[in-house]
């Protein structure tokens, strides 16, 4: 029996409105002009969105009200919302995010619970976890909420070092299984355990992984497409993580993969916004209405720690 | 800039860079073997030399085989300075 696939019902993304140049934070991150125009020019990271007056709330509500309302699917029918994000504790212990997003969108009959441990990759796991839990219930009318957001509200948060200054997005994605929207046709992840120290495992070792990554990450997305029963040459996006433009230029590289077919023109505009930069890179390419019905894309994203995950997507209209 | 000269820039970055003093370097000194550069430090140090000797780099156009040594670097830099 083929499993019924995870289908996309809806996606949005919120951002705040405050853009901030990369070097307006070097005094923040401690970064020299050497290590600004690295971001700046190699790695093509300019500006991101950053506001640390803005609520938490106001950061992460609006993009899953959005699909909630988009969707006009009645509450009752959402089983379960999964918060997926990078950054490990993002509030005091004693606040339960998801169970407060859960309270907050009115979502009382949702079981809801946080998925953090893929960091960075970690909203692409989330999409495949809730369509596993809605196909172990069973109930076609049931919907998941996979919401992702999350503040640069420290400067150890907003930089990897060399690699990436993080921005500030959220985003939602509605998940149904078998429904009318853009169904996964596949997801594949691969995770490097012997990096778990993710961004404390020292030059050294970074140099290391810096070496194998591309690889890796390619072959992650080729057994993506191979699962899809496609070839690469049926993609017809790439939908990346916004990491930095170095990275993106040796993994297409190794991948085969033509430049022209890759979406990084968000890397520039918004940087690395933790586990939300697929969600708001489908939604910019929606939007300008460069997604084509019916046509696959590739969506990849690594998440330090190290897990290269891949995701297979025939879009639909919504 | 003769290439003894281009060297002491490329010293001088490379302080910057690794924010520990660099001196005595020779054509054929490596940056990944002998100096155990990663390619973040080798662009970082490409960087801090644009602004030092005037000249633009392309990222596309970049070839980790110029950055073999001081001496493959100083032969691209002589390239780059004077285009």
């Amino acid at each position: 029996m083929t499993t019924q696939p995870a289908t996309l019902e809806g996606v949005a993304y919120h951002a705040p409105e405050r853009v901030v140049a990369v070097e307006e934070l070097a005094e923040r991150l401690n970064l020299t002009k050497s290590k600004v125009q690295l971001f700046r020019k190699m790695q093509g990271l300019k500006e991101l969105r950053y506001d640390p007056e803005m609520r938490f709330e106001d950061l992460v509500l609006p993009a899953a009200r959005q699909v909630l309302d988009e969707a006009e699917v009645p509450l009752s029918r959402v089983t379960h919302l999964i918060f997926a994000h990078a950054t490990q504790l993002l509030a005091p212990s004693t606040v339960d995010v998801a169970q407060e997003l859960r309270r907050q969108l009115g979502l009382t009959r949702a079981t809801a619970f946080s998925l953090t441990q893929q960091n960075c990759a970690s909203g692409m796991a989330a999409v495949d976890v809730a369509g596993e839990l809605l196909r172990l219930d069973g109930d076609p009318d049931a919907r998941a909420l996979v919401v992702t957001g999350e503040q640069a509200f420290t400067a150890g948060i907003q930089l990897i070092p060399d690699t990436a200054v993080l921005g500030e997005a959220a985003a939602a994605c509605l998940v149904a299984v078998d429904g009318a929207g853009a169904p996964v046709r596949s997801y594949v992840t691969q995770t490097l355990g012997e990096y778990s120290n993710g961004v404390r495992i020292g030059k050294e070792r970074a140099a290391d992984l810096g070496q194998i990554y591309p690889e890796i990450f390619a072959d992650t997305m080729r057994r993506a497409v191979s699962e899809a029963g496609l070839t690469l040459a049926d993609i017809e996006l790439l939908i990346p993580h916004n990491v930095n433009m170095m990275s993106w230029r040796q993994t297409i590289q190794a991948l085969d993969f033509p430049r022209e077919r890759t979406f990084l023109e968000n890397i520039p505009r918004f940087s690395h916004c933790f586990a939300s930069d697929v969600f708001v890179n489908y939604v910019t390419l929606r939007d300008e209405k460069r997604l084509v019905p019916g046509r696959h894309y590739l969506v990849a994203s690594v998440g330090v720690g190290t897990t290269f995950a891949a995701m297979v997507i025939t879009h639909r209209e919504d | 800039m003769d290439r003894q000269g281009t060297i002491q820039a490329i010293e001088a970055g490379l302080t910057d860079v690794l924010e520990r003093e660099v001196s005595g370097l020779a054509e054929e000194t490596r940056f990944f073997e002998d100096l155990h550069l990663d390619s973040t430090s080798i662009l970082e140090l490409l960087m801090s030399l644009e602004e030092e000797l005037g000249f633009q780099v392309d990222p596309d156009e970049l070839d980790m085989k110029d950055f073999v040594s001081v001496g493959t670097f100083v032969d691209y830099l002589d390239k780059v300075v004077t285009a």
